[in-house]
C-alpha cells in the first residue's frame, strides 16, 4: 500500500494540471476564437446596451410583451439561483398555493400556485371562464385581485373557490421550468396572449400572430424537442415593430395594475 | 404518447446500438495497448504521465495492489478536492466572492461536512450534491478539483471493469493489469478526444465556455437580471461522458446554458450510454465470443425500454389534480400539454422522460427536468433504476462491473436449477465468487434501507449542529408519502452513486452530509473491492471446455435470467419502502388527496 501512494499522488496532480487547468483553459481559448458569441453567453444588445440572455429567461410582467412561464428561480428569474419548485403532484402548495403572515401581520403570499395562475392568466388574456364565487368579491380598492385571498379561497375547505377557463390552458402557461430559467413558452401560450399584447401596443392581432410564427422555431432536425417561442427575443421585435410610447406604457401599467404582479 | 415522441426515444436507442461496436471496438485496442489513429498525437504525453508517476508501463499487478493503487489514488483525490474546496476563498478565479467577507448575501458557506460531502461525492463518481453551485463554488473549484474528478473518477470506473473483464479472459494469470496504465490510457485516449469534440459542439449549441465574472443586464422592463458564466462547456462535455452528473449550475442540464438545444440534449443522452455500451461489446471481443457481450446488452436494452416507456406515458398523461383545473393535459403539436411542473418546453414531456430514464439507468444524475415533481409512477422509474445498482448500461465502467455481479448470481442460480456446477465463459463460478457478488449487492440495500430508515425517525435538538431543523424528517420539501420518497431517493441515488435528486429535501446539513458520504463510499468501494476479488480469483482459474451439460450464457434465456435475477433482487429488496413512497402516492392522487 505504502509503495502506491508515491503514483497516487503524482497522478492526483498530473491529471489536476492536464484536465482541470490545460484542458479547460484551450477550450476556452478556441471556443472564443470560433464561437465567440455563444461561449460569452449569447448576450443581446440593444442600442449598445446589455438586455439579456436568447438563453436565459426574465420576467415580463407588462401587458405590452408576451410573459414568460412561472418561476421558482429566486423571486423569479433570477439567473443566479436557478432551480425549480420540486413540489410533487400532491402537493397543496403546488396546486392550491401557499400564504404566510409577514411582520406586520399581513397575509402574503409566499407561493402562488396553479390555480391561482389559472385565475391571472385567464384574467390577463380575457379567456371566458366560470367561478363559483365572483371574482370581484377578491378584488382590493384598487380593483386589483388580492392573491392571498384567493389562496385562502382555494383551501377553504367548506366551500372552495372552484374557477375554470372555458378554453383549455397550455400546461406550460401555470407550471414553472424546471431551471426557473426557460426562455420559451409554447405556440399555443403566445397565441392566447397576442391578443393582450396587441391591444397594447394599438397593434392587430394578426400582426402580433404573425410576429410568433415567424419566431417560432421548429423541433430540431425536424423531430428533437418541441417547437417554442423564446420571449425575449420576441419581445424585442415587438418593441421593433410596434412600440409602446412612454405615455401609453404608463397608463398602460396603471389600467392594468393587477397584473403586474 | 406521440409518434413524434416514440420517434425521439426509438432513433435514440438505434443510435446507441449502431455505436456500441465501433466505440467497445476502439477500447479494445486501446486497454489493449494497440496502436490507434490518436496514437500519433497521444502517445508522448501518455508516456510523460508515466514518467511524471515512475511507473512502468509494462509491469502488471495482482488485483491486491490494483486494488491498493485504486484506494491511493482515490485518498489523494478525495484529500485535494477537499482542500481546493477549504481554501477557495484564497485562490483565483472567483469572481462571485464565494467563501470570502465579499461574498453575495446568497452565498452558501463552504463547512467542513459539505466540502467533505461534496469531495466523497466527485470521488466517487456520484456528484450528488448537498450545495446550489450557482451560490457555493469558484470556477477554480469546478474545473480545478470537481471537473477532474469527473475524468479520474470516471476513468477508475473503467478501469475495475476491464480489469474484471481480464480476469474471464485470461487463465492460470497471476495479475489483472496495471491499474495506472490503464487509468491513463481511458483518460487520455477515450475521455479526453471525446471530451474536446463534445465541448465545440454544446458551445456551438449554445453552452458557455469563458473566464469572465457575471453579466449584469438591463432587462427590456428594466430590472437588472445578473447572469454567472464560467467554464462551463469542458466540464458538461466530462460530466456527461464520465457518466458524472454533478452540474455547474443548480438546474444541471435543464439550465439553458448546460443543455441548450434538443439537438444538444440528444447528444448528452448518446454520451451518457456511448461508453458503457462500448463496454459490453469489448467484453464479448476480449472473452473471445461477442454474443456473451450482445447478450448482456440485450438484458440492458430491454431493462432501459421498459423504464421509459412507462415513464414517458405517465408523465404526458400528466397529474389529473392539475388536469381537471382546465389546464390541456394532451399534447396538440403547439403545446406539450402532460405534467410540465418542473420541464421545460425546448424538452416537452418525451425528451424529459428519456432524460431521466437514462440519466437513472447509468449512474449519470444529470437531470433536464426536477424528477422531484415527476407523476408517482414517472417517478418510480428513477428510483427503481437506481436500486437496481444501476446496471442498465449503468455507470462508465461501475455499470458493466455491477452487472457482471449480477450475471455470476444469476449463473449460479441457473447452476442450482440444473444441478451442475455454474460456469460463465469457461470460468467455474464458486463459493468466493458468489459471496463476493452478494456482498456487493447486500452492502448497497442496507445501507440505503437502513440511513432511509434512521433518517426517517432521528431527531435532534432544534438549531443544533447536526440537524437545525431538528428531526431529519423536517428537510423534506413535499409532506406524506411524497416526502417520504425524498428520503428514500437520496440515500439510493447516493450507494447508486448516481447523484441525481428528489431535490426538494435539504440535505446540507452535517446529518445529511456525513451519512450521505458514508452511504456515497458504501456504494462504491463495496462494489470496486468484491469485483476486483472476483477477477483476480477467475484469473487465476483453468479454462474448462463447454460441454453439452454446460448452462449456455447467451440467447433469450439467459437474458430473462438476468432481467429475472436484478428484478427480483432489486424488487424484492426495495418493495415495500417503494410502497410507502411512490405507490402509495399513485393512489392517493388518483383519489385527488393533497397534502
Amino acid at each position: 500500500m505504502i509503495k502506491e501512494l508515491g503514483p497516487g499522488l503524482r497522478l492526483t496532480i498530473a491529471f489536476t494540471i492536464l484536465t482541470g487547468l490545460i484542458y479547460p483553459a484551450v477550450m476556452t481559448g478556441v471556443s472564443e476564437a470560433i464561437f465567440p458569441h455563444q461561449s460569452n453567453g449569447s448576450l443581446i444588445r440593444v442600442d449598445g446596451k446589455v438586455v439579456g440572455s436568447s438563453l436565459i429567461g426574465q420576467s415580463f410582467s407588462r401587458p405590452e410583451y408576451f410573459h414568460p412561464r412561472p418561476s421558482s428561480a429566486g423571486n423569479g428569474y433570477d439567473a443566479t439561483q436557478s432551480g425549480g419548485s420540486n413540489l410533487g403532484p400532491t402537493s397543496a402548495k403546488l396546486i392550491l398555493g401557499a400564504t404566510a403572515t409577514d411582520g406586520k401581520g399581513k397575509e402574503t403570499v409566499s407561493f402562488d400556485g396553479i390555480e391561482d395562475r389559472v385565475v391571472h392568466y385567464s384574467v390577463e388574456n380575457g379567456i371566458p371562464y366560470e367561478s363559483s364565487i365572483p371574482l370581484d368579491h377578491f378584488r382590493d380598492a384598487q380593483g386589483n385581485l388580492d392573491d392571498a385571498k384567493l389562496i385562502d379561497a382555494f383551501h377553504d375547505p367548506q366551500n372552495p373557490l372552484v374557477f375554470t377557463p372555458k378554453v383549455p390552458i397550455p400546461s406550460d402557461a401555470v407550471t414553472g421550468s424546471a431551471s426557473g430559467l426557460d426562455p420559451d413558452i409554447s405556440p399555443a401560450n403566445a397565441e392566447l396572449q397576442a391578443a393582450r399584447v396587441a391591444k397594447a401596443r394599438r397593434a392587430s392581432a394578426d400582426q402580433v400572430k404573425t410576429l410568433i410564427t415567424k419566431f417560432t422555431q421548429r423541433p430540431d432536425l425536424g423531430f428533437l424537442g418541441e417547437p417554442r417561442v423564446n420571449v425575449l427575443e420576441l419581445n424585442i421585435a415587438l418593441d421593433r415593430g410596434f412600440p409602446v410610447s412612454k405615455s401609453q406604457s404608463a397608463r398602460a401599467s396603471a389600467g392594468h395594475s393587477e397584473l403586474a404582479r | 404518447m406521440t409518434p413524434i415522441g416514440i420517434a425521439q426515444i426509438v432513433v435514440f436507442f438505434a443510435i446507441v446500438l449502431a455505436i456500441a461496436k465501433p466505440v467497445g471496438a476502439f477500447m479494445f485496442r486501446v486497454f489493449e495497448g494497440q496502436r490507434t489513429f490518436l496514437h500519433p498525437i497521444f502517445r508522448p504525453l501518455e508516456k510523460l504521465i508515466y514518467w511524471i508517476c515512475g511507473v512502468r508501463e509494462d509491469e502488471e499487478q495482482s488485483w491486491i495492489r490494483y486494488a491498493a493503487s485504486l484506494i491511493s489514488l482515490s485518498i489523494f483525490s478525495f484529500l485535494l478536492v477537499y482542500v481546493i474546496q477549504r481554501f477557495q476563498g484564497h485562490l483565483p478565479l472567483n469572481p462571485m466572492h464565494f467563501s470570502t467577507p465579499n461574498a453575495p448575501s446568497f452565498a452558501t458557506r463552504m463547512t467542513p461536512d459539505l466540502a467533505y460531502n461534496t469531495a466523497v461525492s466527485f470521488m466517487t463518481n456520484t456528484n450528488w450534491q448537498s450545495y446550489s453551485p450557482d451560490t457555493t463554488m469558484s470556477y477554480f473549484t469546478q474545473m480545478a478539483a470537481l471537473a477532474v474528478q469527473n475524468f479520474v473518477s470516471a476513468a477508475v470506473g473503467i478501469a475495475v471493469a476491464v480489469a474484471l473483464i481480464r480476469g474471464f479472459a485470461r487463465h492460470t494469470a497471476k495479475t489483472i493489469g496495471n491499474f495506472w496504465v490503464d487509468v491513463t490510457r481511458c483518460t487520455i485516449y477515450i475521455l479526453l478526444p471525446i471530451c474536446i469534440l463534445a465541448t465545440l459542439f454544446f458551445v456551438w449549441q449554445g453552452s458557455i465556455q469563458n473566464f469572465k465574472g457575471p453579466v449584469t443586464a438591463t432587462t427590456l422592463e428594466g430590472a437588472a437580471q445578473m447572469i454567472e458564466q464560467g467554464p462551463l462547456a469542458s466540464q458538461e462535455a466530462i460530466k456527461m461522458l464520465g457518466t458524472n452528473g454533478g452540474g455547474f449550475f443548480n438546474a444541471n442540464s435543464a439550465h439553458p446554458y448546460e443543455n441548450p438545444t434538443p439537438l444538444a440534449n440528444y447528444v448528452q443522452m448518446i454520451l451518457i450510454f456511448s461508453l458503457a455500451a462500448g463496454l459490453t461489446y469489448m467484453f464479448g471481443r476480449a472473452v473471445g465470443d461477442t454474443r456473451q457481450g450482445w447478450t448482456i446488452f440485450a438484458a440492458m436494452a430491454l431493462m432501459f425500454l421498459a423504464g421509459v416507456f412507462i415513464c414517458y406515458p405517465s408523465e404526458q398523461r400528466g397529474n389529473p389534480i392539475v388536469n381537471k383545473l382546465g389546464i390541456d393535459s394532451s399534447y396538440t403539436g403547439i403545446q406539450p400539454g402532460g405534467n410540465m411542473e418542473g420541464k421545460e418546453v425546448r424538452f416537452g414531456i418525451a425528451e424529459s422522460a428519456l432524460f431521466a430514464t437514462v440519466t437513472t439507468d447509468a449512474s449519470c444524475g444529470a437531470v433536464n427536468s426536477m424528477h422531484d415533481s415527476f407523476t408517482p409512477l414517472g417517478g418510480l422509474v428513477p428510483l427503481f433504476n437506481i436500486q437496481t445498482d444501476e446496471v442498465i448500461f449503468g455507470g462508465v465502467g461501475a455499470g458493466f462491473y455491477s452487472m457482471l455481479l449480477y450475471v455470476i448470481i444469476a449463473v449460479f442460480i441457473g447452476g442450482l436449477m440444473v444441478g451442475r456446477t455454474p460456469e460463465y465463459i469457461g470460468k467455474k463460478i464458486e463459493q468466493k465468487e458468489v459471496k463476493m457478488a452478494i456482498i456487493a449487492v447486500i452492502a448497497t440495500s442496507f445501507v440505503i434501507l437502513g440511513f432511509t430508515a434512521l433518517s426517517s425517525v432521528a431527531r435532534f435538538p432544534a438549531n443544533g449542529y447536526w440537524n437545525p431543523a431538528g428531526a431529519a424528517a423536517a428537510n423534506i420539501g413535499n409532506n406524506v408519502a411524497h416526502g417520504f420518497s425524498e428520503i428514500l431517493y437520496a440515500y439510493s441515488s447516493g450507494a447508486g452513486n448516481n447523484g441525481s435528486a428528489f431535490a426538494g429535501i435539504n440535505a446540507n446539513t452535517p446529518w445529511y452530509n456525513l451519512t450521505l458520504g458514508l452511504d456515497m463510499l458504501v456504494g462504491r468501494f463495496l462494489f470496486i473491492i468484491p469485483a476486483l476479488a472476483i477477477a483476480g480469483s477467475l484469473a487465476k482459474k483453468k479454462l474448462i471446455p463447454t460441454t453439452s451439460g454446460t448452462l449456455p450464457t447467451t440467447g433469450g434465456l439467459f437474458v430473462a435470467l438476468v432481467i429475472g435475477t436484478v428484478i427480483i433482487v432489486g424488487a424484492l429488496t426495495y418493495f415495500p419502502a417503494l410502497s410507502l413512497g411512490p405507490i402509495v402516492e399513485h393512489f392517493q392522487m388518483l383519489s385527488g388527496k393533497l397534502f
